[in-house]
């Protein structure tokens, strides 16, 4: 991974996560899409798919590690950061009704 | 070498590269100057200007309130004042304020000369200037628009504004936010390409971190802004029903778009605030910044979390509970990289010796502002209490703590700390002090004042108030405590004004800073530095205070003006390792010129000049082509001696020179604008009551065969031109290429053929814009092509550099038409 993108990357996701399980719920509420899935397990699935990306961006943030120690130590921070945002904002789908 | 010799030599290299840097004779030299320096200046000046009339604005407003039933103001007339008083603040202040500061410092905090496209921010300036003095004037002129700062339609559709102060400020704001973007692209350019020898990216000062983070936060988040004004001036002028119920738009549509931008302004505004903050504290302390990876990390984190929190200024619009209940999360989510800056900036505070200066008053005047902000706001993102004092002035209060505290204190206290920079004088007499004590008590009388005022219910936007209601008392109170702050901002204006022309003349680094900035002479000429510095460390300064005295000997790289041209080094943007030489353009009148031109194609639709506005848009694109055309070298140089025994290429013969990575940005800036046209069509499918439209548009086969050819062609063509440019083959590739963008040209014709009324239904305008998009890059590109071909007739053999540029653009052309064909033609397709 390149250096910027080892720095941007791990916030991109989570802003890309977040708005795609938003929007799913825009989506499987008023036109009830995916057809044959209740809303709640997709958006619940979602939640899940984008936390396990935002898992695998740390990781292999720390697998192949950057030669410059300093973009390494800040990638490092910033991917478990965003890991724990999106844990963080993936708590409401767990706990809420999905479409009222 | 005697100590004479030392300083003849730094004497010689001083005049000669003063002479080579010069602004034009006279007051030509203003209209043609692109240095940063000039440039900086100005824009500060004319941002100070506007901060004195929304100013202004503001005291006539509380003159307003301070009595309930007051006579002073109709509600008309009140409506058009603080409307323009945030609008003036927000955008025609607070924005170009913190970019005048990046750019007249910059470059010396980075290292280098200038920044990576100094004409560029010459046009900025320029098209600010007149897109900001047009706003003002229609307001003298009782044209102000009057729907509050965020312009929510149908309040400003035509059928409720029907007059020209909502299209004032959309056309007004959206020249602003082009000229925003402008610098943006320079900054981040110049953050990632132009910085002294050997500053690797965890040697670059803060602020170069922080402003290179809001700069690309600029482009991601003003594109949905530009949308939104797109489709409301489109609506108000030819009807497209983007925001009218009956016809399939949604008035909510209006306000995601405003919001997917107006938050993460509020953090544009406050990052460079913080970036300063980290900056000067670690000075006034005698120390370095405590935990400057963190402090980095956290200002990544928070300007991308800032995109993720829209909708929490849309808590009372019936969204779902789980809508709520996300961005309700997230918004408090902030609070974590917020406290890892200021712990890191206690902790500075903690482990330094703090001296009380001016600078330092003013950071304490932010401390004790910026949390009680910091905390309603807070308060404000939980759900329930929101509903409680949604649109009251408890909100005005809030907002006020963050923008004041949180932006105007920390840019006073820049100010001060780098006039000695700036003009190379100190202060005078203790003005600056008598002004402080005046400002910050009187800001907190007064917006404490209305938070409680807001706490019981009285209505922010609202012209008056009746008796009775227990707000006299509070409303006065703050009335003649603003009254009191603004004197006292008065006197801040006015003690930087004595200590720039008449105050001491100060020694270098007068504040023992440790960043490269203070090594320049004082004030900072316009070459900046007699030579590029070479860095060791993050604090150059620090342990090395004589480097400035081998700068100004020439003992860094481009000490040699035998060239007699204005020069600076690029660097490889984690190393710092010297890569490039570039070459940077002398004065010119052509960006005063295009911004008259660019102006003009945005104000002539105010008075339905359409073709006035169409003919300008000609003319920018003439000027356009005879500035690159001009700024392209005619002979080619090979290597170049850099100093320090390198032999480096110049910046234009190299495979990725500063027009591809501007290119690079400005397409970002591009993609979200396309991406938030996308969504807005997404939202309207899902969300709008009078959806689906009659009928959808069913793809026919031959538009589809022209996208998806055209789009081929044209992302082959720069790839295949590539391979022939060594052996001077290229018509064959511009020819294909020219043949794609027609192609796709054809194609979105036939969209606009097929549903030939876009007043219609949402649905048709959209497909409009949807083939309006591809209609102009098409043509953008074709334009381009076309350049290569005449440069090639003109006998120029074509770089490499020059065939990447047009390949990226040409990429992203064919890129997004394939998706707004396909987004245009998919209801259709499935029935
Ligand atoms: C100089 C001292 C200032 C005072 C006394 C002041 C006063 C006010 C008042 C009373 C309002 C509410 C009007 C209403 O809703 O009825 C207001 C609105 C506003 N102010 Fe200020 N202000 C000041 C400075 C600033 C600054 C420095 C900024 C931004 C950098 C700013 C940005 C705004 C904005 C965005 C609004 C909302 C306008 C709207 O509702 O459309 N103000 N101001
Ligand atoms: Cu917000």
């Amino acid at each position: 991974m390149s250096n910027i993108l080892r720095l941007s990357l791990p916030f991109t996701v989570w802003i890309i996560g977040f708005c795609a399980v938003y929007a799913l719920q825009g989506i499987a509420c008023s036109r009830h899409w995916p057809p044959g899935l209740d809303p709640r397990t997709a958006l619940i699935a979602a939640a899940a798919l984008f936390t396990a990306i935002q898992g695998l961006v740390l990781w292999r943030i720390i697998a192949a590690p950057s030669r410059t120690s300093f973009v390494q130590a800040t990638a490092t921070i910033l991917g478990a950061a965003a890991l724990g945002a999106a844990l963080w904002t993936s708590l409401p789908v767990l706990s809420l009704t999905v479409c009222s | 070498m005697n100590q004479t010799g030392l300083h003849g030599t730094a004497l010689r290299l001083h005049k000669t590269l003063a002479r080579i840097w010069a602004p034009d004779p006279g007051w030509r030299g203003w209209l043609t100057t692109s240095n940063n320096n000039d440039i900086g200046r100005l824009f500060l000046c004319v941002a100070t200007a506007f901060f004195v009339i929304g100013g202004l604005l503001a005291m006539l407003i509380r003159a307003q309130l301070a009595t309930p039933g007051s006579a002073f103001m109709g509600p008309e007339a009140y409506n058009q004042v603080f409307t323009m008083h945030g609008t003036v603040m927000m955008f025609l202040f607070a924005i170009p304020f913190f970019e005048a500061m990046s750019m007249l410092l910059l470059p010396g905090m980075l290292g280098t000369r200038d920044l990576a496209f100094p004409r560029l921010g010459a046009y900025g300036l320029w098209v600010y200037i007149f897109g900001g003095t047009a706003v003002i004037i229609a307001m003298l002129m009782g044209l102000a628009p009057d729907g509050g700062w965020f312009m929510y339609p149908p309040l400003t559709s035509a059928a409720f504004s029907p007059g020209l102060g909502a299209d004032v400020w959309l056309l007004g704001i959206t020249s602003i936010e082009v000229s925003a973007i402008a610098t943006a692209v320079e900054v981040v350019v110049t953050v990632l390409r132009y910085r002294a020898a050997g500053m690797s990216l965890s040697r670059m000062p803060i602020f170069a971190w922080y402003i290179l983070v809001v700069s690309v936060m600029i482009l991601t988040a003003f594109p949905p802004m530009i949308l939104g004004s797109l489709l409301l001036e489109v609506e108000r002028a030819l009807d497209w029903p983007f925001f009218q119920v009956e016809n399939g738009g949604d008035p909510l549509l209006w306000q995601h778009l405003f919001w997917l931008f107006g938050h993460p302004e509020v953090y544009i505004i406050f990052l460079p605030a913080a970036g300063m903050i980290a900056t000067i504290l670690p000075v006034m302390a005698r120390t370095t910044l405590l935990g400057y990876g963190w402090v980095v990390a956290a200002a990544i984190s928070l300007a991308v979390l800032s995109f993720g929190l829209w909708v929490h200024h849309m808590f009372t619009t019936g969204i779902p509970h789980l809508g709520l209940a996300f961005f309700s999360a997230a918004s408090t989510l902030v609070a974590v990289p917020t406290s890892v800056m200021i712990f890191s900036w206690i902790g500075t505070l903690w482990k330094g010796r703090v001296r009380m200066e001016l600078p330092m008053l003013w950071l304490i005047g932010f401390f004790a502002t910026f949390v009680i902000g910091g905390l309603t706001g807070v308060m404000l993102a939980i759900v329930p209490f929101n509903w409680q004092v949604h649109d009251t002035h408890f909100v005005v209060a809030h907002l006020h703590y963050v923008l004041i505290g949180g932006y105007v204190f920390p840019m006073i206290a820049a100010v001060y700390f780098f006039q000695p920079l700036l003009t190379g004088r100190s202060s005078f007499f203790r003005l600056g002090g008598v002004a402080f004590w005046l400002v910050v008590p009187a800001f907190h009388v007064t917006f404490l004042a209305v938070h409680v005022a807001g706490l019981l219910g009285q209505r922010r936007r609202t012209w008056t108030y009746n008796e009775g209601q227990g707000w006299e008392v509070l409303n006065l109170v703050a009335s003649v405590a603003s009254f009191v702050m603004a004197i006292g901002f008065a006197l801040v204006i006015l003690d930087i004004a004595i200590n720039t022309f008449a105050g001491l003349r100060g020694r270098r680094n007068q504040w023992n800073a440790t960043t490269l900035e203070w090594a320049a002479a004082n004030p900072s000429p316009n070459y900046g530095f007699a030579s590029i510095p070479v860095v060791r460390g993050r604090y150059p300064l620090l342990k090395d205070p004589d480097l400035a005295l081998r700068i100004a000997k020439g003992e860094g790289y481009l000490a040699d003006t035998s060239r007699n041209r204005r020069e600076t080094l690029i660097v490889a943007t984690t190393t710092g390792e010297p890569s490039q030489v570039v070459v940077l353009p002398g004065n010119s009148i052509l960006p005063f010129l295009l911004a008259v031109v660019t102006s003009t194609s945005f104000l002539a639709p105010l008075f339905k000049a359409y073709w006035l506005s169409g003919l300008a848009l000609v003319g920018v694109i003439i000027l356009a082509l005879i500035w690159v055309w001009r700024l392209a070298p005619a002979r080619t140089e090979g290597l170049v001696d850099a100093g320090h025994g390198s032999q480096l290429p110049i910046a234009s013969e190299t495979a990725d020179p500063p027009g591809w990575w501007g290119s690079l940005f400005l397409l970002l800036a591009d993609g979200v604008h396309f991406g938030s046209l996308l969504f807005g069509y997404a939202f309207l499918w899902t969300v709008a009551p009078n959806w689906p439209p009659p009928t959808y548009l069913s793809p026919e086969l031959w538009p589809v065969v022209l996208a998806v050819g055209g789009a081929v062609a044209l992302a082959l063509a720069p790839r295949l031109m590539l391979r022939g440019i060594e052996r001077g083959r290229v018509w064959p590739m511009l020819l294909m290429g020219a043949i794609g963008t027609l192609a796709l040209g054809a194609a979105a014709a036939s969209v606009m053929l097929a549903r030939p009324d876009p007043a219609s239904h949402a649905f048709d305008a959209t497909l409009w814009l949807l083939a309006g998009h591809v209609a102009f890059h098409a043509a953008l590109t074709l334009i381009m092509l076309g350049y290569l071909g005449l440069r090639r007739i003109a006998g120029h053999s074509l770089r490499v550099g020059e065939a990447r540029i047009v390949g990226l653009w040409a990429d992203f052309t064919a890129a997004t038409s394939l998706l707004a064909l396909g987004a245009a033609w998919l209801p259709g397709a499935f029935g």
